[in-house]
């Protein structure tokens, strides 16, 4: 159990470090999700690791549709900003619910995102 | 004024040490005949400068480079790298050597490693075939005189290697520089350890000992007690914002080797990306008398020292003077470069510390103390993290709370983590996987003990006077470091009284006394049991050593534990580096490349 334990470490880091190539880079975090999954204690790691795949796969899909590659690797809150300061807000609501983002979170992040778009009026009515 | 510290005024004689690897610096660079390109690991130009002037290299025929991985431009026929024992750094040594003989350049080779050679390092050089070209050679550099009383050994990953790596090769280091300290000092008599690493340390210096007495008739040892602590033991401290004049100048300017970089600007000097360097050591008296002070005070002191200057000029303008009075003014005003720099430097963190959010983080980091009000403390933090403040900020008050509650409740535990993953990325999961392994930030598992250490350690102190200070607790307004508290004790009366709250913290402790061969006349006939105590009247002295790093706040807190009445003993601060809650939880967090 050690040894898998400690295996499961190590693949940790590689698995998110990763290579450029997206499509092998989401199956070893799936694989590490799974590896994690085997043991109990690292529940948490697992669900991490599933919301990770699950984030690259919607940066990627967003890259697409919007033709900018700024998403990939920034986390879960900077994707919703960026979405809501290219005016996105369908697409940050989705990422927001995908990913049970709280609301305490989800306003400071929309404050924040108004205000460097210095959309005010957008602001006041929040 | 020079980076060099002036050193004449340490307890011991720590100009001989400097001088010591000067020379072998300096024979190395002899012994290459000729012109040539001395290219320094980046990371040990910093002790180096402390050591010996650039100018002093020059003399040598020496063209100086940082060592970088592009290809080095350089006229000289021989090259001299001056590098650490790590691996990464022999990737541009390789490829410097490669390129040179793929353009079919003959030159010659010399690598020395600081402070010994490795295998792996020779292991590496030797597959990609270049080993047979380089001549290999040493330069036992084991530690760095900062000031007259701070000593480094520059190894600014101790922590983290020994906390979550397991990597514990540094201790060999620490333990060959104290052995080759007592070469020129004498043995160590008493040596105290706390934490396993020290103990580990005190266990490898003796074996050192056995192997390779210091066969030396000096009489006296210089140093009566070693005190080995680690910075496990104490890791709520560092992670409070120092208050100390020094202290906060590294919380916000980082002080390294005993210098800062700044924008000209804050000095005064009108040009736009501008840096410059001010060194800041007790060569400069004026720092020298504020750098352990409250900051508050500090203000009150430079504006004291502006006025008497102004009351002195006036003075002289309205009557007249003897020459010998005109000669004190003109002394006084060779400080006045000293006092404006002192002046621009305070203006610049006043205006920082006068900032809510830093007063509002001073007043969250002390509700954690006190470990009062858990459920604001929470707010506070998640609050932070949802606002996306700087991680290493984050952490540094996370760990606070965590370490003050032995770790969180799991659902808080969890949650925390989650919200740090998704604000921060991904990525992080190995920089919380590090700090769980260390034991920074848990899930708690038992009852925390902080209440019962705050206590028997008299850790909170109300009413602190950071004017007239009464208690070590005045460099972080009311909270006194546990690790000096510790020293303090280990100093006064041994470990032995607080037996019940040493066990509470990380790690074993060991006491050793080597007594014998230092027993002069004097102990013979008083038959004193206490070999602590000198009895000629001089003051003796105490080697505290920090593995894992110190503060310039607790520095300071042992400077003034040794200025106090009574205290018949002199403090010298060994450390592997000097770090603040910053620097040190840099080493934690996972970079992406």
């Amino acid at each position: 159990l050690l040894w898998k334990e400690s295996w499961e470490f190590s693949k940790n880091p590689m698995a998110s470090k990763g290579t450029p190539v997206h499509g092998p880079r989401i199956k070893a975090i799936e694989k590490a999700r799974d590896l994690f999954a085997e043991t109990k204690e690292h529940n948490f790691e697992s669900k991490a690791a599933d919301e990770h795949a699950k984030l690259l796969r919607m940066q990627q899909e967003l890259e697409v549709s919007t033709k900018q590659a700024i998403f990939v690797d920034s986390s879960i809150s900077d994707t919703i900003r960026t979405c809501i300061v290219l005016g996105n807000h369908r697409a940050a609501i989705k990422v927001k619910t995908e990913f049970k983002v709280s609301e305490k979170r989800w306003y400071w992040l929309k404050v924040f995102a108004l205000a460097t778009t210095r959309d005010w009026d957008a602001l006041d009515k929040f | 004024m020079a980076q060099i510290p002036n050193l004449d005024n340490a307890p011991i004689n720590l100009t001989s040490l400097r001088v010591h690897y000067q020379k072998e610096l300096i024979t190395i660079l002899k012994n290459i005949r000729g012109k040539k390109c001395l290219v320094i690991d980046p990371k040990l130009s910093g002790s180096l400068s402390l050591i010996v002037q650039t100018s002093l290299l020059k003399e040598h025929g020496v063209e100086l480079r940082h060592l970088a991985a592009d290809p080095l431009q350089t006229e000289c026929p021989k090259v001299v790298y001056l590098v650490r024992n790590q691996l990464e750094l022999m990737m541009p040594i390789i490829s410097h050597v490669q390129n040179d003989t793929s353009k079919g350049l003959q030159r010659e080779y010399f690598i020395y490693f600081v402070p010994r050679r490795s295998v792996v390092c020779e292991k590496i050089l030797d597959e990609e075939k270049v080993h047979n070209l380089l001549t290999i050679g040493e330069f036992p550099l084991y530690m760095v005189p900062l000031d007259e009383d701070v000593l480094s050994f520059e190894l600014d990953l101790v922590c983290k290697e020994c906390l979550v790596d397991g990597d514990r090769s540094s201790l060999w280091h620490i333990a060959k520089a104290i052995h080759k300290l007592e070469f020129s000092f004498g043995v160590i008599p008493n040596v105290r350890a706390k934490g396993k690493d020290s103990v580990r340390v005190a266990d490898i210096l003796n074996c050192m000992q056995a192997e390779e007495p210091v066969t030396c008739d000096m009489g006296m040892p210089e140093i009566q007690t070693l005190i080995l602590l680690d910075r496990e033991v104490d890791m709520v401290t560092p992670m409070l914002t120092q208050l100390t004049y020094e202290g906060l100048l590294d919380e916000f300017l980082h002080i390294n080797n005993g210098a800062v970089e700044l924008d000209a600007s804050i000095m005064g000097v009108q040009q736009e990306g501008k840096k410059i360097k001010v060194p800041l050591n007790s060569s400069d008296k004026l720092f020298k008398e504020i750098r352990d002070l409250n900051f508050e005070v500090v203000v009150q002191v430079l504006r004291q020292k502006a006025t008497s200057m102004k009351q002195d000029y006036t003075d002289i303008t309205t009557t007249t003077q003897t020459v010998s009075e005109l000669k004190d003014f003109v002394k006084k005003l060779n400080s006045l470069p000293e006092i404006t720099r002192h002046i621009n430097l305070a203006q610049y963190l006043s205006t920082s510390t006068s900032k809510p959010s830093f007063l509002g983080r001073l007043d969250m980091e002390h509700t954690i103390v006190e470990s009062e009000g858990y459920d604001i403390c929470f707010e506070y933090i998640e609050e932070m993290i949802h606002k996306q403040e700087p991680l290493v900020g984050v952490l540094r008050l996370l760990i606070l709370f965590s370490l003050t509650n032995l770790g969180l409740p799991k659902k808080h535990f969890d949650y925390l983590r989650r919200e740090l993953l998704h604000s921060y990325g991904f990525e992080h999961m190995s920089t919380l996987n590090n700090l769980e392994k260390a034991g920074l930030f848990k899930k708690q598992e038992s009852r925390s003990s902080w209440l019962t250490l705050k206590r028997a350690l008299h850790l909170v102190v109300e009413d602190t006077d950071t004017a007239n200070p009464t208690d070590i607790a005045y460099v972080f307004s009311g909270y006194a470091p546990l690790s000096v508290r510790l020293i303090e004790q280990a100093i006064r009366s041994g470990w032995r009284p607080i037996e019940e709250t040493m066990k509470l913290l990380p790690g074993p402790h060991s006491e050793t006394k080597k007594g014998g061969f230092l027993r002069g006349p004097d102990s013979l006939s008083g038959g004193s049991s206490n070999i602590d105590k000198v009895t000629d009247g001089r003051r003796s002295l105490v080697l505290v050593i920090f593995l894992g790093g110190v503060t310039f706040a607790e520095i300071s807190a042992l400077r003034f534990l040794s200025a106090q009445e009574g205290m018949a003993y002199d403090i010298i601060v060994g450390t592997t580096k000097i770090v603040s809650g910053h620097t040190l939880l840099d080493t934690f967090v996972e970079k992406m490349s």
